[in-house]
């Protein structure tokens, strides 16, 4: 029988008050011997507590839905579990039922010492309350900072094939992997049911989590137990009350009026403004994401400055949402832990964007300050580095470059080709120059939008004004590759061989004398040329990697500034108990363990074997705080630090960029795929539940005045502000 | 000689709660702590030292100069003043001529490995405990003192076997343990850093089935049940 091993298990909260006076203990019992502390009440008697509970007087005043607390923590009602200090009681208070706790506590005892009746060895695990007011929680798995409402692979479908054929290459291996899983799953020869106290664990990590919080409730409403009503009011103490509350309930009166009258009106004017904007940002959406084709790429795949409005407006679409999830939370008890996760990434990415602004309120205004030196500088460096550098290059290379004996006419034609090029860029550049202090004067501006805003516009004007570098690659790239295919299939003529492309094969041929004779005199020829080719098509690669290294620089400095777990990373110094990353127990050796060992059958007797746990939250590990940056790190040295990039590099194939969507696969972890549509966001802001009075701000500290569920004899008997 | 083989140690407070720790601590004799306070105070005496000769490497380009008169208390002009006058003192001006005689790309990865030997952890320690009704914990002590031994909760709910698998490594072959998780693709190798010889992880195995499922070891054949039920699988750590 696995229910009763004997094993009692105690979970006990170690900063409840604890006194050497009798007292009551309230909690969960999960199955027979499986108990979850919540309260220990003194001065009262067990069984008019046990009445209490079944009637739900001490969770009367709740707040909030009594049906969240059953639904969560799995039983209806709490029962008595024990008591404390049993021997301390006067003779025949306590009537003692075999499977009650017995717990010896006290103010030097940090944990208590228990036993019980039908217990043949216990277990205490006691744990330190998380505090729901502070959003403290635990949970078994690491808190997930990242959104995850989607399947990643149809995220990264992405129309380009190369990387279709990395996800199938992937998804095959997961498929070899799951089939190893399950053969290991035939390893195991005996399956152990799970025992109650096994499946109960889940259930027990809620109920830790709202012992704070019930602790209270109750501790507040003890005073309602067995103790008669009083006596209602007589007329003097009505008067003497009327009195002493007056200048109270007329603030509150004037607070009413401007509650019910002046609210409604300024909150209908701001869901107003705020749905027009919303209107007008789905304009621009839709103006970023238009497609020509459904193939073709939209304008935030190509421009980093799209993709940056698009993600704050994205963002700008998704806050009203996340606020009023928000919002609602207030509604419901504080112990509910399924909405922490939002509350970060929203206070996150509002704090990202406010940073964001900060930083480019100061770079804007040092950037047009100085925007004719700063233009002075970027012109110099453009014309020094993408005009000359690339000019002497070129003319090296239509040399001897490093003593290698090119051939000298193909060189001189590829090069004079390639500075006929330049000399137009150079003169387009130069119209431009005096255009530039106005361009950089707008990126200045545009800063104060964000810091995010100039740098998405200086990678794109770095993009723009390095076109004609990378329509070098591309040519070079485009001749070098013909070559290479034609010096290909010239040597299999060579070898007296054909490619047979039905069959996909190389097949042997019977080629005319003629036939060997032009070709191997071709193949020669090209084989000659070769090098002079490759040297112009290495410089501009070479060229174009530089290109690509410095917008990978920009782009690694927007994610920074558009996903860095800033919040995340403050609430891990500030209180890392908010950042729940699992559970971990720690085996304490017991305090009276020499004692037992000394006379140990006389010790046996009064208490069985005992272990003392503590169990303690884990905070979330850094790594898990910066796994989508680690993702995509991962992706991009997937994409480019592959043998499929090198062996097209030496082919001279294309190397494809790799995708916008990819790089920015962070941002779809903090925003939802499909963002709510207007209509939508109308009807959450109006179900938004209408401003309280400012009563009930002291769930604990005061009685609730206006709670209905308080009968009405009672209200008149505990006064206002009692205990 | 400060470390020994791996060796088991087992706290069972209750039948229903047991911790295997796995360590290279040896026996604490009066030679041996003698020799770890000297040898952990030379460690501390080597942090400072390079803490020491950093601080002054800095202060040789810093721009900031100590205030001239004595600020209050508590202040970080106090803090300064203060870090000044242990550069004033004789250790101080050594560590400044040390700083001064060595280029930076020189002393920054030479500190880096100083730092790094002064705060590794001598002994490691891993420990598996196992608690009825709850599962499985795993823990490995850090590489250095600053950072909190690795610990992995396994809950029984989870656990589908643990068994004992060998694996080549190098020329030798190795037992160890590993708990195979309900849904998860990796298994959790028990005492990864130390991998114990196969009579203590024979002993642990044992242990946690007794402990964790209530298994009575078979007084016949009590060798046998380990050949018979924890099958070895052969793979690579």
């Amino acid at each position: 029988m696995p229910e009763h091993d004997g094993l009692m298990r105690v979970f006990w909260p170690t900063d409840i008050a604890t006194s050497d006076l009798p007292g009551v203990i309230v909690g969960w019992r999960n199955s027979g011997l499986d108990v979850v502390v919540v309260a220990v009440l003194d001065h009262v008697d067990p069984k008019s507590v046990e009445g209490a509970l079944k009637a739900g007087i001490l969770l009367r005043g709740a707040p909030h839905d009594l049906d969240r607390i059953e639904r969560l923590c799995g039983h209806s009602s709490m029962h008595v579990l024990g008591v404390t200090n049993p021997e301390s009681a006067p003779e025949g208070k306590f009537i003692i039922e075999p499977s009650w706790v017995l717990a010896t506590t006290g103010p030097s005892l940090r944990v208590p010492k228990v036993k019980c009746q039908v217990a043949s060895s216990v277990q205490t695990i006691s744990f330190e309350r998380p505090i729901p007011n502070r959003m403290q929680y635990i949970s078994l798995d690491p808190m997930a900072l990242a959104l995850a409402d989607k399947g990643d692979p149809s995220l990264l479908s992405v129309s380009d094939g190369s990387d279709a054929e990395d996800e199938k290459q992937e998804r095959r291996h997961r498929q070899k992997r799951r089939q190893l899983v399950d053969k290991l799953k035939l390893h195991s020869v005996v399956k152990h049911a799970p025992s109650m106290k096994d499946k109960a664990l889940s259930r027990i990590v809620n109920q830790v989590n709202w012992a704070w919080e019930l602790e209270h409730l109750m501790q507040k409403n003890v005073s309602l137990i067995g103790t008669r009503p009083k006596r209602t009011l007589s007329v003097s103490e009505r008067v003497v009350e009327q009195a002493t509350t007056m200048r109270d309930d007329a603030i509150l009166w004037v607070w009413d009026k401007i509650i019910f009258y002046v609210f409604p009106i300024v909150r209908r004017i701001f869901i107003l403004t705020l749905v027009s904007h919303r209107a007008a940002a789905e304009i621009f959406l839709m103006i970023l994401e238009w497609r020509l084709r459904p193939s073709s790429p939209a304008l935030k795949d190509i421009s980093a400055t799209a993709q940056q409005i698009e993600i704050r407006l994205q963002q700008f679409c998704y806050w009203p949402m996340q606020y009023v999830k928000l919002r609602l939370r207030k509604n419901d008890w504080a112990s509910v832990t399924t909405s922490h996760p939002d509350y970060i990434r929203f206070y996150n990415s509002l704090w990202l964007v406010a940073n964001d602004v900060i930083i480019g309120i100061a770079i804007g205004s040092y950037i047009i300050d100085n925007a004719g030196w700063v233009a002075d500088q970027i012109g110099l460096l453009l014309r020094q580095y993408t005009v000359e550098a690339l000019h002497s290059s070129i003319e090296w290379l239509m040399g001897w470059p490093a003593g290698l004996k090119l051939n000298k006419e193909l060189a001189l034609f590829l090069g004079d080709l390639f500075l006929w090029v330049i000399e137009y860029w150079s003169s387009c550049i130069t119209t431009l120059q005096p255009l530039l202090p106005h361009i950089i004067w707008f990126i200045g501006f545009s800063s104060f939008a964000g810091a995010s805003m100039p740098i998405a516009m200086f990678s794109d004007l770095v993009s723009i004004l390095t076109i004609h570098i990378y329509s070098f690659y591309l040519a070079s790239a485009r001749i070098y590759h013909w070559q290479l295919t034609i010096l290909l299939s010239l040597f299999q003529l060579f070898r007296g061989k054909k490619y047979n492309v039905l069959r996909n094969r190389v097949d042997s041929c019977d080629y005319d004398l003629d036939q060997l004779l032009v070709g191997t005199i071709l193949f020669t020829l090209l084989f000659f040329l070769l090098p002079t080719v490759v040297v112009f098509y290495l410089n501009f690669a070479v060229a174009r990697m530089a290109i690509i290294s410095l917008k990978a620089v920009f782009d690694t400095m927007l994610s920074c500034l558009n996903h860095f777990p800033l919040f995340a990373l403050m609430l891990r110094v500030k209180d890392p108990r908010r950042l729940p990353g699992g559970i971990r127990f720690e085996l304490r050796d017991t305090q009276d363990r020499l004692k037992l060992d000394s006379n140990s059958s006389i010790a046996f007797s009064s208490h069985p074997p005992t272990s003392v746990i503590y169990l303690k939250p884990i905070p979330l590990s850094f790594t898990a705080m910066f796994h989508q940056y680690f993702q995509m790190g991962n992706r991009i040295r997937k994409h480019y630090l592959s043998p499929r990039v090198l062996f097209c590099l030496i082919t001279g194939r294309f190397v494809p960029p790799i995708h916008r969507k990819v790089l920015y696969s962070l941002q779809y972890s903090m925003l939802p795929a499909k963002r709510a549509d207007i209509i939508q966001m109308w009807d959450a802001l109006n179900s938004l539940p209408a401003k309280k009075r400012p009563l009930g701000i002291y769930p604990y500290g005061k009685q609730f005045i206006n709670m209905p569920s308080l009968p009405n004899g009672r209200r008149a008997n505990g006064r206002r502000g009692a205990p | 000689m400060l470390t020994t083989a791996p060796h088991l140690h087992i706290r069972r407070p209750s039948p229903t709660t047991t911790e295997f720790t796995v360590s290279t601590l040896p026996p604490q004799t009066l030679p041996l702590r003698l020799l770890l306070a000297v040898v952990n105070l030379l460690r501390l005496l080597l942090g400072i030292t390079v803490l020491l000769v950093l601080y002054a490497k800095w202060s040789l380009y810093s721009p900031y100069t100590a205030p001239a008169s004595p600020p209050e208390a508590l202040s970080l002009a106090s803090l300064a003043n203060a870090l000044q006058h242990v550069l004033d003192s004789a250790p101080g001006r050594l560590a400044q001529r040390a700083a001064a005689g060595t280029p930076a790309w020189a002393l920054g990865p030479a500190a880096l490995a100083a730092l790094y030997a002064a705060v590794r952890r001598v002994h490691a320690a891993e420990s598996l405990l196992v608690l009825r009704g709850l599962g499985i914990q795993t823990s490995s002590s850090g590489a250095t003192v600053l950072g909190a031994a690795a610990t992995r909760f396994i809950p029984t709910e989870k656990i589908q076997d643990v068994l004992i698998n060998e694996a080549f490594r190098g020329f030798e072959v190795r037992h160890y343990l590993i708990v195979v998780v309900d849904g998860e693709e990796d298994v959790v190798v028990v005492f990864p850093k130390l991998l114990p010889r196969r009579d203590v992880v024979e002993r642990v195995w044992r242990g946690v089935r007794g402990c964790l499922f209530d298994v009575k070891p078979r007084p016949k054949d009590d060798d046998g049940q380990a050949r018979g039920n924890g099958r070895r699988t052969n793979g690579k750590i």
